[in-house]
């Protein structure tokens, strides 16, 4: 039995032949692996310095009490294969919600507790992520640990948790034996009771950082301020020198390189300030943090027993990640709320209920989410990714998509369906817009080959960022500004239909296609190895025996290069400069007086300008701390060619380097304030100081120059991922999927219950780890033909209809239509959509003569633009959008 | 990958320590957007890390007294490090004791301490992630390694990989939990073999069971022993190096292990013909040594030269032209006179032979640069200014001096216009600006064609409202002409293979055309239009559509 990763992303199975419908046909469900709800479990502990550990909830430990349905935990029953997971108990019965009961609490919570929080707490006040793997039984442990916030009042009175406390222990006498062990009391009731001074406390909620894009929108950078300001790396700046050619895909990718570097350390971003809040917004006035409690909140997911069952979930899972993480901050914010919804409660059992209810049924969401997210299904070609992967079937993928397109284009032809679908997709997933962008590079190949982009791979390599990332925000459209994410809908009864428009649509939604490169499993000598060369026979590659000891202590160059490069075959060793200490007693771990001497010499001359005199010879300390930074040469070292040892004497042109180079006294202090920040926040975790003599030897280290040995061959091979371009691309659902960018359902009904509460979320928590100013879903209906689109921003729609109507562009239209009789009047399928990439690519140059045009202005009347530029209104809102994404001022005139 | 990675160790006596860390230090700007002046931001860096260096030598004064073992450490202090440097990438991996760059100190200590003294992990063996916004985000592998002295007989260690991108480190758990526990398997298989050789000699457990117990003595006892470096314990002289490559390693390959194949469009046929263009050039000049056919692979950096000098300032030398000239289409216009303009750009359109004649030879380059703007850069032949008169089929830019005869059978044909561009007899003497060339010259328009020019081409029209626009600025104007060009190149692309490659008739080419929308009013001009334009085609496009067909025959006369 093929498993279900193997299914989803493996390679497609060749079809049998020309007769398949591929558009309907085209379509998997990658369950095979049996996903039960109940592998999903959610514990909620609190560590308080006062009262020690306590859990809040333990899915494990609750069990439905039996009213009308025999089959309490509805977790037992999982659901249809085919079928999406329906949580039908607490949908269907509102107004009799199910009532709940703690059980003995499993055994592993208080293992669990330690995990979660450490042995040693932390004084950190952000939120904390954790990741466990335990091996017996396979479980995986997701825990964000999250300070806690309160308002200022305690007006409340307090013993109301006397009282919960009481009744629960009425409602569950199984347990009142093992308390007190290891500070975390086994009777979760008690501790519920206890810990209710939840109940009791009052602020305002966590309220997210809505550190504006909108006003950011200039920048487009997802970070700090000033990060900016410490980016020593001079960029181009997205709102000067966008309009230079410069895709936002690739800026994207470059920000997003130095956001993640960690070449400044740690620099806080956006969301570090999220907390558990305690209480509601009915104080916020003045918030208080009670830094000494922490709340956890972790999920457990129980792993297949099957070896490769469970290698495929764990890549699917850690690939995946951004989205469960996204999902375990709704169950977080829905957390919050059960606490402190149900501490209004007088009632203690009541509350209690209340309280487990809102937990259980928020827990039900997640397990519902993340298993469809797991095994919906799927597109298995979508149109774009597959093109651009396999040449070889090139010309039969054109037939079948335009063969598509046309009967669609027929289908809706009266109210323009198709037009005013592309017009919403093409305004809102933005990630064509680059791959229109014409190169100035010739092709390769041939020429309907679109170029693959040489300074985003030369990006990549370069500057790492990571491609998963990269390709969340091509799929959701994130490449405007300010930042918005859309997902589409397609809505309809008759599948076929349905799943025909998300063919066509997997077109347009774009993305980049992602490679994995593997060592092969077998290999014995792998380079992560590192001491192969004594338990198998070393290989000429390795680098051959170093004597660390035989190096540096009075050691001229000379010396050193011969004995180096006699040991080391296959190593080219450089020394640029001399290694001169002649100071034998400063390389020994005990204090010297000669570094008192030299540091204080050393910071005459480091305000000066120094590095003069770095030729001169004999030098002692002071020469080496005065020479250039190893990180200003330029040593090229060529792979697989040992014996070439690669000196360029770019030294020479370099020696220079190190002067005019004067402290910047801001960055400085800034620098400095920092680590000492960072250290004393060390201080929960014990005397630090002794390291700090470590620290001193770095610093002489520093300005030495490495031995240098070569980087280990990587031996490659190409595979197919897990990646978001084959995920997140949905078939014909049972139900709506949050994740998705692309997917159908049957029926609109649960879109309606939930997607407005899904915005808002994807704002505060968005998957894309950036700030996100809108979220977007376009909803096509494919019986009544409409095409809508809602957003987050919440603004008036008349007569209880979910969106705004989309106004069909002129330009997509007629775009639509010409490729189409074109289609129609049999020119080459090749040619055909050569032809519509080449309009797509009009709609990219009428967008740069658009963002030309509001160069400078201020503000524009959108009527002008027809007159001046020709651009129809029904075109402004699709151009708007694509010169947003190469030139960000245009959303800020355009209002 | 931007993150490094450290191995620690649990000191018996000085608690959690770290033994050796791998950077990657990159190179610090990426090359292709606007270098820019990389080396001043360079500099500031090197200013912030002397800055730290000096904090950490003056904190560190007073707490010199604080001692290392050999447990504690790997490279003497006075060892330079490893470096491995990424030919291809300039990505340099440094390794040292602690991080070379001081930010990093405190998040691979607090990595380290966290690792092996905060985080619980089960069995104590094994991956945890953890991590926050302030202090980096870490992988960690926690391992045991023998060690026949040590107390339980084995010391604690742990890898640990720091990044700040949170996401990029969890997506690399799989990849970073296979290859830590090979390297963690290779050390502990090393140590067991020394282990196994150790107890062999001297057994250590009957040397502890038969030595009196004292609790006060015990650490004392085993402290000259507690010290024992890993380099002991695996008895792998090198361990540092090939830890140095093993890490090393592990961060080029997690950077590299996913890659993306990101597409840009396909290059515009102005930017496919200045490159042909520029490939012929080079092949005439280096005579039949590379006269090997087809379109090389420019430099990024030529070909970038090639798409500035694109549609607008063709030839780039209009700076250096002395005396008055034409500076935009809408200049030209304003000088002609917009029913003049219309007729010279209807023929430039047209693909008729545009002459002009006068004694300034700047001043008509710079009319034939914005001319030449109007078509697309394959339809240009221009010769700027020559003595004697050039056939058509040569050029459709020709500018002669006053002089040169105009011969008969061109002067008649209604495929040529001509500009003579006569001197102004100057009633003053004052210097006037370059700018006022009607002060200069008078332009004479002749031309023996006797259709109107006043009825299409579209996008002539389409052109002359952007143009007697005046709040559209010249660099607008620009690109809306570029839009229109590359409208209409679309519209000649499809007719070439509707009419040339695939043959079609006439009633159907009609078709096509009302589809394409160059039917209607101006009908004529815009097929003469998109006629002329054909031939202004890449000759890599053209033999593209050839192959396309042949391809596509096989495709469908085989159906898999």
């Amino acid at each position: 039995m093929p498993t279900l990763l193997q299914k989803l992303f493996g390679k497609r199975a060749v079809g049998n032949g020309s007769s398949r419908d591929y558009s309907t046909a085209a379509e998997q469900c990658w369950a095979s692996a049996e996903f039960d709800l109940a592998q999903i479990r959610l514990i909620v502990y609190q560590d308080c310095e006062r009262r020690g550990r306590q859990v809040l909830f333990d899915s494990k430990a609750i069990h439905k009490l039996d009213t009308s349905e025999p089959t309490s935990d509805e977790t037992k029953t999982p659901p249809n294969r085919s079928g999406a997971c329906h949580i039908g108990s607490q949908a269907s019965e509102k107004d009799k919600p199910p009532s709940y009961q703690y059980t003995r609490p499993a055994p592993d919570v208080t293992m669990l507790g330690e995990m979660m929080f450490g042995s040693v707490s932390m004084s950190y006040k952000g939120s904390t992520l954790k990741i466990h793997h335990i091996r017996s039984p396979p479980q995986l442990m997701v825990s964000k640990v999250f300070s806690t916030r309160f308002g200022s009042s305690t007006s409340e009175s307090t013993n109301t948790l006397q009282d919960s406390f009481e009744s629960m222990s009425q409602t569950f006498p199984s347990h009142t034996s093992s308390i007190g062990v290891c500070r975390v009391p086994s009777a979760p009731l008690l501790c519920l009771a206890r810990s209710a001074s939840f109940f009791a406390a009052h602020s305002n909620p966590v309220d997210m950082p809505s550190r504006g894009h909108s006003e950011d929108g200039d920048s487009g950078i997802a970070r700090s301020a000033s990060l900016s300001s410490l980016l020593a790396t001079p960029l181009p700046s997205p709102g000067s020198s966008f309009s230079s050619g410069l895709s936002s895909s690739y800026q994207r990718r470059l920000l997003r390189s130095q956001a993640t570097s960690l070449q400044h350390g740690p620099v806080p971003r956006w969301n570090t300030e999220e907390m558990f809040s305690l209480s509601d917004e009915s104080c916020s006035s003045n918030p208080v943090m009670i830094q000494r409690k922490k709340i956890a909140i972790s999920i457990i997911i129980s792993l297949p027993e099957r070896e490769e069952e469970n290698h495929n979930f764990q890549e699917f899972f850690f690939s995946h990640f951004p989205l469960f993480e996204s999902h375990m901050n709704k169950l977080k914010t829905a957390i919050e709320r059960a606490m402190i919804v149900c501490r209004r409660i007088a009632e203690s059992s009541q509350r209690v209920q209340v309280y487990l209810c809102r937990v259980m049924e928020a827990l039900g969401e997640f397990r519902m989410t993340v298993w469809n997210l797991y095994m919906a299904p799927r597109i298995s070609e979508p149109v774009w990714l597959s093109m651009i992967s396999q040449s070889t079937e090139r010309n039969l993928l054109c037939q079948r998509f335009l063969k598509e397109m046309s009967l669609l284009m027929e289908h809706g032809a009266k109210s323009q369906f198709l037009s005013a679908l592309l017009t919403a997709v093409l305004t809102h997933h933005l990630a064509w817009v680059s791959t229109v962008m014409p190169s100035s590079m010739p092709p390769i190949k041939s020429g309907c080959q679109k170029p693959a982009s040489q300074t985003a791979d030369l990006l990549a390599k370069s500057h790492p960022y990571n491609p998963l990332w990269a390709q969340l925000g091509d799929l959701y459209g994130a490449l405007g500004s300010p930042v918005r994410v859309c997902r589409t809908v397609v809505v309809g009864r008759r599948r076929e239909l349905v799943q025909r428009v998300l063919y066509v649509l997997s077109y347009f939604i774009r993305c980049s296609d992602l490679q994995e490169h593997v060592q092969p499993q077998e290999q014995m000598d792998n380079p992560a190895s590192p001491c192969t060369s004594q338990t198998t026979d070393p290989t000429p590659e390795k680098p051959d025996p170093l004597k660390p000891t035989a190096c540096v202590i009075g050691t001229s160059e000379k010396a050193l290069n011969s004995d180096l490069g006699n040991a080391i075959p296959g190593t080219s060793v450089e020394q640029n400069h001399e290694i001169l200490l002649t100071d034998t007693k400063s390389t020994s771990p005990s204090p010297s007086v000669e570094l008192t001497t030299v540091r204080s010499e050393f910071t005459e001359m480091a305000q000066e300008c120094f590095g003069e005199d770095s030729d001169s010879v004999g030098g002692g300390l002071e020469h080496i701390l005065a020479s250039q930074s190893p990180l200003l040469h330029r040593v090229q070292f060529h792979i697989g060619s040992p014996s070439e040892t690669a000196n360029d004497g770019q030294a020479g042109g370099l020696t220079g380097a190190g002067c005019g180079r004067g402290l910047d006294r801001k960055l400085h202090q800034r620098l400095l304030s920092d680590i000492r920040r960072n250290e004393s926040s060390d201080s929960a975790l014990g005397d630090s100081d002794d390291e700090e003599t470590s620290a001193q030897e770095l610093y002489v280290a520093t300005e030495q120059n490495e031995y240098e040995l070569p980087l280990p061959r990587q031996v490659q091979t190409r595979a197919s991922v897990n990646h978001f371009g084959r995920s997140l691309l949905g078939g014909y659902c049972p139900q709506y999927m949050p994740d998705f960018a692309l997917h159908g359902i049957s029926s609109d009904h649960r879109l309606k219950q939930c997607l407005m509460a899904d915005l808002e979320h994807t704002v505060l928590h968005p998957a894309l780890d950036e700030p996100v100013a809108e979220a977007l879903c376009i909803v096509a209906d494919t019986d009544r033909l409409s095409v809508q689109v809602l957003t987050s921003q919440k603004r008036v729609c008349e007569g209880g209809r979910l969106g705004r109507d989309v106004m069909v562009s002129n330009l997509v239209h007629t775009l639509i239509t010409s490729v189409l009789q074109l289609y129609l009047f049999d020119i080459d399928c090749v040619l055909c959509v050569m032809h519509l990439e080449d309009r797509l690519q009009e709609v990219y140059f009428k967008s740069r003569s658009l963002a030309e045009y509001l160069r400078g202005q201020t503000r524009v009347p959108v009527k002008e633009l027809g007159l001046a530029l020709g651009i129809e209104s029904s075109d402004i809102p699709l151009l708007a959008a694509v010169a947003s994404t190469h030139s960000p001022y245009v959303a800020q005139i355009l209002l | 990958m931007n993150a490094l990675v450290a191995l620690c160790h649990f000191c018996e006596l000085h608690g959690p320590r770290t033994l050796f860390c791998t950077e990657a230090v990159h190179p610090p700007s990426p090359s292709p957007p606007q270098p820019g002046p990389a080396i001043p931001g360079d500099r500031d860096r090197e200013a912030d890390r002397e800055g730290e260096g000096l904090t950490m030598r003056a904190n560190s004064s007073a707490t010199q007294g604080a001692d290392m073992c050999e447990g504690c450490r790997s490279l003497p202090a006075s060892h330079p490090g490893f470096v491995s440097v990424d030919g291809e990438t300039g990505i340099r991996y440094l390794s040292h004791q602690h991080p070379r760059q001081p930010q990093l100190f405190s998040v691979v200590r607090q990595a380290c301490v966290r690792s092996l003294s905060c985080e619980v992990c089960p069995g104590r063996e094994g991956p945890i992630f953890f991590g926050d916004e302030q202090h980096g985000f870490v992988f960690s592998h926690t391992f045991f390694i023998k060690d026949s002295l040590a107390r339980g007989f084995q010391r604690w260690y742990s890898i640990v990989v720091v990044a700040m991108d949170r996401i990029y480190l969890i997506n690399s758990w799989p990849f970073l939990l296979r290859h830590l526990r090979l390297t963690i398997q290779s050390l502990q298989n090393t140590a067991l073999k020394v282990f196994d050789s150790e107890q062999c000699v001297c057994p250590q457990r009957a040397v502890r069971m038969n030595s009196a117990f004292s609790p006060a003595v015990f650490p004392h006892q085993r402290s000259g022993n507690a010290a024992r470096s890993l380099t002991s314990l695996t008895q792998h002289p090198n361990l540092w190096a090939s830890l140095h490559s093993s890490f090393s390693w592990l961060l080029k390959a997690c950077g590299s292990r996913l890659t993306e194949k990101l597409l840009e469009g396909a290059p515009t046929e102005d930017t496919l013909v200045l490159i042909e263009r520029q490939t012929e050039q080079e092949e005439e000049m280096s005579g039949w040594d590379g006269a090997e056919g087809g379109v090389s692979n420019p430099q990024p950096s030529q070909s970038e030269s090639v798409q500035a000098k694109d549609f607008q300032f063709d030839d780039g030398r209009q700076e250096d032209i002395l005396g008055p000239k034409f500076k935009s289409l809408r200049h030209l216009r304003q000088v002609l006179g917009a029913s003049d303009f219309r007729q010279l750009a209807w023929h430039v359109l047209m693909g008729n032979q545009v002459i002009w004649r006068g004694a300034d030879p700047g001043l008509i380059q710079s009319a034939f640069n914005v001319l030449k703007a109007l078509l697309p850069v394959g339809c240009v032949r221009a010769v700027p200014y020559s003595p004697h008169y050039e056939e058509a089929y040569r050029c459709n830019f020709l500018g002669l001096s006053p002089d040169v005869p105009i011969p008969a059978h061109v002067s008649s044909s209604e495929f040529s216009v001509l500009v003579d561009v006569l001197n102004v007899e100057r009633g003053c003497v004052n210097p006037v600006s370059d700018d006022d060339i009607l002060s200069l010259y008078h332009f004479n328009i002749s031309s023996a064609n006797t259709q109107a020019t006043d009825r299409g081409p579209t996008l002539l029209n389409k052109m002359e409202v952007a143009l007697s626009n005046e709040n559209l600025s010249v660099e607008v104007v620009s690109l809306c002409l570029l839009c229109l060009k590359e409208e209409w190149m679309n519209k000649v692309k499809v007719l070439f293979k509707f009419s040339k490659v695939d043959g079609r008739g006439k009633e159907d080419t009609q078709k096509v055309l009302a589809l394409l929308g160059a039917t209607g009013p101006g009908e004529e001009d815009n097929v003469r239009l998109l006629k002329f334009w054909m031939t202004g085609l890449s000759k890599l496009y053209k033999s593209h559509l050839m192959t396309a067909v042949r391809v596509g025959e096989r495709t469908l006369s085989h159906p898999p």
